[in-house]
């Protein structure tokens, strides 16, 4: 394999995309669950910052989700990080964010 | 019959016979299923770079050139939180009680070992790109996304003759993942085993491959009989993954004392509950879930902290075989295990049993 093209796993790269900055959004989130085999979804509703973190290379974008008007129950945290995949757009559902 | 209707698409896309997708953590039966003429794919979510690589030698040393998968669980949302003390610092002390009363009630032994919790840092981003990376170095032939869209790697991927799939419990996601560039898509209903979304495997399967633009969707959520097997091929889809039907294997590396609750468990003995991870999940009915559902308890906690609260109970139960206290995830499916037959023999008898029901259909033999 051609080193340069080799993902990297340990750059995260904060930014600011003003296009999604103050748009709300929905997360079709969740991830693996700790201490096991399994993961699990979790949607949140809420307002992206605009605020977003690059992980590694080729570029893994996650955005800031923040005022969540709906998460999960119980759920401790006022915002949550969003894989760009997996944001919703709630007035350009057609639109990924992140993305030309 | 003209055609063999278990030659679809996704078997002409790895050169496999069969249709028969085992999704599984144990590597026996990786290796049993595909030199049966399945294709497995091998959960690796828990692992570390270093025994994923390990696990892929010892598989690829059994199976030679046969193609085969593994599936990550690439995460896609992650809480603002920091490491495992600061979130055990959050669990309000009302629930702390009340896991403490279900350990008193039930007798729980303490678990043998450290507790998984510490020996995993699944808690960012950093683990699944260090996963990915093996799994690239290694080309895999497929590579599944358990959660999150795999977008951001398929260019990778590709390079590398890997084909992706992603596995999606809303139509949406998959439109989503399909525009992206995957190679296809498991649609996975309400009725699976483990952590699902809210749709059910007949209404999915259907929606997804009318938007799939001819792409392989595999269809997974309650499938463990030859005739799920010919229903999800009459919805579209070009093959099923199975999870709950390899459990109670005889390769399977489940604890005997869960494969007999498997085999003498029907879809009424399974609960979708939210006590152990936060997130809903089907598992086979355990005190721990039982107590959660009562009146009096408090609301499970949004995960990781749930599963903080849960994991010394489950752990205990593990440790120590405690069959009256241990627990496994399986779906609505569970009611059709009902032996522990040799893996080979499992794909057998669904092939056997799909094509009777096909020609059952068209009155062809």
């Amino acid at each position: 394999m051609d080193e340069s093209s080799k993902p990297t796993t340990d750059r995260a790269v904060p930014g600011f995309d003003a296009s999604v900055a103050g748009k709300r959004a929905e997360c079709d989130g969740g991830g693996p669950i700790l201490g096991t085999r399994y993961a699990g979804r979790q949607e949140f509703t809420g307002t992206l910052s605009g605020e977003f973190v690059d992980h590694g290379d080729p570029p893994w974008r996650w955005y800031l989700l923040k005022d969540l008007e709906r998460k999960p129950d119980n759920y401790a945290d006022e915002c949550v990080w969003c894989e760009s995949g997996s944001v919703f757009l709630v007035d350009e559902p057609n639109r990924v964010p992140g993305r030309p | 019959m003209a055609k063999n209707p278990l030659h679809t698409p996704f078997c002409e896309m790895f050169g496999i016979e069969y249709p028969i997708i085992a999704f599984t953590h144990c590597k026996d039966v990786v290796v049993a299923v595909t030199n049966a003429g399945g294709f497995s794919v091998l959960g690796e979510a828990m692992h570390t770079p270093d025994e994923i690589a390990a696990d892929l030698k010892w598989i690829r040393d059994r199976i030679g050139t046969k193609p085969f998968g593994v599936d990550l669980v690439l995460p896609a949302s992650v809480p603002p939180a920091g490491g495992l003390d600061e979130l055990k610092s959050k669990i309000p002390q009302g629930h702390r009680d009340y896991a403490d009363m279900i350990h008193k009630k039930y007798d729980v032994p303490e678990p043998k070992g450290k507790e998984a919790l510490h020996q995993w840092g699944g808690l960012n981003q950093q683990m699944a790109r260090a996963q990915l990376e093996v799994l690239l170095e290694e080309r895999v032939p497929l590579l599944a996304s358990g959660l999150g869209n795999p977008a951001f790697i398929l260019d990778a991927a590709h390079a590398r003759g890997i084909k992706v799939f992603g596995l999606v419990g809303k139509t949406r996601q998959a439109k989503r993942e399909i525009e992206a560039g995957v190679d296809g898509i498991i649609a996975q209903g309400f009725d699976a085993a483990g952590h699902t979304g809210e749709m059910g495997t007949f209404s999915i399967v259907p929606e997804v491959v009318s938007i799939a633009q001819g792409k392989p969707v595999i269809a997974a959520g309650g499938v463990t009989t030859g005739r799920h097997l010919a229903a999800a091929l009459c919805l579209g889809a070009a093959g099923v993954w199975t999870g709950t039907l390899w459990l109670a294997s005889r390769e399977s590396d489940v604890d005997m004392i869960i494969k007999e609750r498997l085999i003498a468990s029907t879809a009424e003995d399974t609960d979708f509950s939210k006590s152990i991870s936060g997130m809903t999940m089907r598992v086979l009915k355990c005190p721990w879930t039982t107590e959660w559902k009562k009146p009096e308890a408090p609301a499970p906690l949004p995960a990781p902290y749930q599963m903080l609260l849960s994991s010394p109970y489950i752990q205990g139960a593990n440790d120590n075989r405690r069959g009256d206290l241990m627990t496994e995830a399986a779906g609505q499916g569970v009611s059709f295990v009902t032996a522990m037959k040799p893996a080979r023999q499992i794909v057998m008898d669904v092939v056997d049993e799909a094509l009777t029901t096909f020609e059952n259909l068209t009155g062809d033999d």
